[in-house]
């Protein structure tokens, strides 16, 4: 099984463990992992805040970095939602009939990660241990526009040693919502508020999620405010296991 | 021209850009006016005739209205319970009303508006105490009572200003659903009241307060005039 | 006990939802996001509606099936809405009734003007309806020497109180009991009210009984119209709606031309969606239908006054023509979590939360309301709720990039430092090389506020919108694409 990861720009700048430990799990189920160099962003920031020209030029460099590739995994929900529910729009407005065609045929092989293992690979054990208390948090792409079910529960329910907990108002978005997060930075901030209650009363060690930008809202809070707990993309966490637990860094 | 007249050429001529250049791009037979729409939507109930009057009395007690059930032999003596507990006098009544439901006892004011003969004025039937009259239909889904205004139940007014609604609703008449109701409009009302419970308001702390305007107390008699199927 | 004095308003009586005037969301939220007692009456309301409708939802096993068929009837009517509109005229004229049409705001408060001074009404009784708040038809009327008794509850607490409506179908939802206690005992004379809302109900009820039984015209929306009949449906709680429509002589009914359904039958699947989506009930206490007029029962002169006020022009418009199926259920503010937070006045429009992000900016064509596609964190949530099925943050999106391209035409946009990042990274985006030196200098850079435990905790201009309530990890010494280049070298 051969994929190629797109691992998002604010990964790739911000968050290269969440890419490591992608890279880690794959290969110890027996992905063959390439990566392009070539990649940059595919568009969503531009697209979400009405730039629609400038989401055009990155979703066509998207498609055309990876219409030849077998698959694609992209461990953020949010770009895969921004894919499959904006490309196709873009790309009648804007594109050529070659360019949606080409996006037709590559749009199948695009997988989310959860999605990718569960079910591209047929598997929820993928010979995790993590032995802590974790709560998940339900970003909104990933529910409302991916619809991944239960799939990240499927995966969590797998992993020994860790006990899973529920974090109430599970489906309430958490405020990040992109350049949201700093155009509106007040209600944003209102809404993490009513977020972190949630989230704090669940008295998880860690709170894991899909995607590092709610993770980086969240987690963000938690450290101004010396919460004590610590946010961990669902791939770091999947990619411990008891001869290679997690790496500090 | 009007301003009203011009306003309304206007407004069709620019609805019109939009409606013909939908239609330009999406001609099918399914796009018509008129064109019946696919139901994938419950039409019809599940429920057996006993349970389904069984939902019926149960919607209508949640909705603290009293719920009694008779046969249709007993019906003109349940009414005159009815009246009896409610320690009222004077009652206002659709001039179609079955004469044996007024009973004896009590000061009946006739409202005739909708035939030959006079309707109460506001400031009369503020004077009742209470209303008596049939009723259309019954959806036990959500517990709702219909009234289509005939000459049973009365003009709108009637059930509008007395503080106390004893209604009379026949078993035959109930449904399970909404869409059975509209099933049995041969044609559709002219006028019509759907009544699901008595007037509420939720707008202070969402708390419901029962009975801003319109009768405060409702009561039901089921008349069971169906053959019990066990 | 004294008698209600006419008030005397400034000419802009709705400043605070007139979105000409109102401050942008961003402005506006701040204010409400600092009264906590507001925050507090808003999330009570939601969670008191949400937790109804969900179980109400759960119960409903044809529920998706009920949405698919309403949205049907919503694109239907609106797909042939100058049909329709000409049929229900036919048929409300043929039972009695006038039909009059206005092209916008101005219009119909003139033509409603106008058939009250024909009546010779000096005082009219009102059904709450936002279509006359969104034409701001009360202060005009006043203004006119027509003195207006609101008959909703909420309606009069926000009169009397001097308020203005937050949701549409709970327009007082942000006024607690001691607040609307105060305002009781303050206008209606009685000092020794309490705040219990049962009292506080009965206040109401006495106070409007008697404007019911003296009163002879009013003034209504409506929830549906229906071709077919020429019928008006109204859909209401309290009974004051019913008292509206009965006891007067004359009625006039104010309603959007979308609200028109093809067929009476139409209501068997709107009629369930409705009550579900708006309070949490399986159906509303008291739905009244009537058309035309009706010898001997009800109003014998009935007007309806069709209002375009930019409706029209929605419907040219392939993304957005959606936001005319709304049914006004106000679930979507329900269930928006950013409504939550602010409640409705934030908006500044009569219309709020979801719903109101893209129907008020295009009501004003797009000249005013700019803040408010964006007052969103596109979390689809009022898209799940909605009952006819109107994607809003698709219409949101769409909006956003219709105010971009208004904004590329500014002279004033170099200033902006949100435009110009966005652009920026657009060329950075476009070529490997340039993304991955402004990475490097970006690790550079901010390398000045990164702090000894490598996280950031104050940044300038746009970066300081999240630093003001959170930490920013410091970027990592080594991007990803730099580890995997360095990994493929190794292993060479």
């Amino acid at each position: 099984m051969q994929a190629s990861l797109f691992i998002t720009c604010y990964n790739d700048t911000l968050f290269p463990e969440t890419g490591k430990a992608v890279a880690r799990l794959l290969e110890r189920l027996g992905v063959k992992l390439d990566f392009s160099c070539r990649q940059t962003c595919c568009g969503q920031m531009h697209a979400n805040t009405g730039f629609r020209g400038e989401a055009f030029s990155q979703a066509k460099r998207f498609v055309r970095l990876y219409q030849d590739t077998e698959t694609v995994v992209v461990p953020s929900s949010s770009c895969v939602a921004m894919i499959r529910e904006q490309y196709q729009g873009l790309f009648e407005e804007l594109g050529s009939d070659s360019l949606r065609e080409d996006f037709a045929a590559l749009l199948p092989r695009v997988f989310e990660l959860s999605e990718f293992l569960v079910d591209r690979l047929g598997v929820d054990d993928v010979g995790s241990y993590f032995p802590h208390r974790v709560a998940y948090h339900a970003s909104c792409h990933g529910v409302r526009a991916l619809h991944l079910g239960d799939r990240p529960f499927r995966l969590l329910g797998k992993v020994r040693g860790l006990e899973l907990v529920q974090i109430p108002n599970a489906d309430r978005c958490c405020g990040f919502g992109g350049t949201f997060s700093v155009k509106n930075a007040e209600v944003s901030s209102a809404m993490l508020a009513a977020k972190l209650q949630d989230v704090v009363s669940a008295r998880a060690e860690v709170c894991t999620a899909l995607d590092n930008s709610c993770l980086m809202h969240m987690g963000g809070a938690m450290h101004r405010q010396f919460v004590g707990m610590r946010t961990m993309h669902l791939a770091e966490i999947l990619a411990c296991t008891e001869t290679s637990p997690e790496v500090q860094s | 021209m009007t301003t009203s007249a011009s306003a309304r050429q206007r407004i069709l001529k620019s609805i019109r850009v939009s409606t013909s250049a939908i239609a330009a791009v999406n001609p099918s037979e399914e796009s018509k006016a008129h064109a019946p729409l696919a139901e994938a939507y419950i039409r019809h109930g599940k429920l057996d005739r006993t349970t389904c009057l069984q939902l019926m009395i149960e919607r209508l007690r949640e909705y603290e209205a009293e719920v009694v059930e008779c046969s249709p032999e007993q019906l003109g003596a349940t009414i005159k319970d009815k009246l009896l507990a409610s320690g009222k006098r004077t009652f206002v009544v659709p001039a179609g009303l079955p004469g044996a439901w007024r009973a004896a006892g009590f000061d009946w004011m006739i409202d005739d508006g909708h035939g030959a003969g006079r309707g109460l004025a506001a400031n009369e039937i503020e004077k009742t105490e209470g209303v008596v009259t049939a009723s259309f239909c019954g959806v036990a889904d959500s517990g709702t009572i219909i009234l289509h205004h005939s000459a049973q139940e009365g003009r709108r007014v009637l059930t509008l200003l007395p503080d106390w609604h004893l209604c009379i609703l026949l078993a035959s008449h109930v449904v399970e659903t909404l869409p059975e109701y509209f099933d049995r409009c041969a044609q559709p009302p002219t006028l019509a009241t759907y009544i699901s419970g008595p007037s509420a308001t939720a707008d202070i702390e969402m708390t419901r307060i029962k009975g801003v305007h319109g009768p405060r107390f409702l009561h039901v008699i089921l008349a069971r005039d169906e053959p019990k199927v066990n | 006990m004294s008698a209600q004095q006419p008030r005397s308003l400034p000419e802009h009586e709705h400043a605070e939802l007139d979105p000409r005037l109102a401050p942008p969301f961003p402005q506006a939220a701040l204010r409400v996001l600092r009264n906590p007692q507001l925050r507090k009456n808003v999330a009570h309301a939601i969670d008191v509606i949400e937790t109804k409708r969900g179980k109400l939802v759960a119960e409903k096993t044809d529920w998706q099936a009920l949405r698919e068929a309403a949205s049907a009837i919503r694109n239907q009517a609106l797909e042939h809405l100058d049909s329709y509109l000409e049929e229900f005229e036919k048929n409300c004229t043929a039972a009695g009734g006038t039909v009059h049409w206005a092209a916008d705001a101005d219009e119909a408060r003139g033509l409603i003007l106008d058939l009250l001074r024909q009546e010779n009404a000096r005082e009219v009784i009102k059904i709450k309806t936002m279509t006359s708040v969104e034409i701001q038809l009360n202060p005009f009327l006043e203004r006119s020497g027509v003195e207006v008794y609101e008959t909703d509850l909420a309606e009069i607490i926000l009169q009397l109180g001097d308020e203005e409506p937050s949701h549409i179908v709970v327009p007082a939802l942000h006024i607690n009991r001691s607040q609307v206690r105060e305002i009781f005992a303050r206008r209606m004379g009685l000092e020794h009210l309490s705040d219990d809302p049962k009292e506080l109900t009965n206040a109401a009820r006495a106070y409007l009984r008697s404007k019911f039984l003296a009163i002879p015209t009013a003034i209504s929306g409506a929830n549906f119209l229906i071709a077919e009949t020429g019928g008006v449906v109204v859909v209401e709680s309290e009974g004051n709606g019913r008292m509206c429509l009965t006891l007067p002589q004359t009625m006039i009914t104010i309603v959007g031309i979308e609200k028109v359904l093809p067929r009476f039958q139409d209501l068997e699947v709107m009629l369930q969606l409705l009550a579900r989506s708006a309070t949490g009930e399986r159906m509303n206490p008291y739905t009244s239908l009537w058309t035309g007029v009706t010898p001997g029962d009800g109003p014998q002169r009935f007007h309806v006054v069709l209002l375009d006020n930019g409706r029209s022009s929605i419907l040219k418009k392939p993304v957005e023509r959606q936001t005319l199926k709304c049914i006004r259920c106000a679930a979507c503010m329900n269930a928006c979590p950013v409504y939550r937070q602010t409640g409705g006045h934030a908006y500044g429009s009569v219309y709020p939360g979801p719903i109101g992000a893209i129907l008020t900016p295009q009501l004003m064509k797009m000249e005013f309301a700019q803040s408010l596609p964006y007052a969103s964190s596109l979390c689809g949530a009022c898209y799940e709720v909605c009952p006819v099925k109107i994607n809003i943050p698709e219409v949101l999106l769409e909006l956003r990039s219709q105010v971009v391209d208004q904004e590329r035409k500014k002279t004033s946009r170099i200033f902006d430092p949100m435009y110009l990042g966005l652009r920026i990274a657009n060329l950075l985006f476009a070529q490997a090389w340039c993304f991955h030196l402004a990475q490097r200098m970006g690790r550079i850079g901010l390398r000045l506020f990164t702090r000894k435990d490598g996280w950031i905790h104050s940044l300038p201009s746009v970066g300081g919108k999240w630093t003001q309530t959170r930490d920013l990890r410091g970027f990592p010494q080594q991007t990803f694409h730099e580890w995997w280049a360095e990994r493929v070298k190794e292993t060479k």
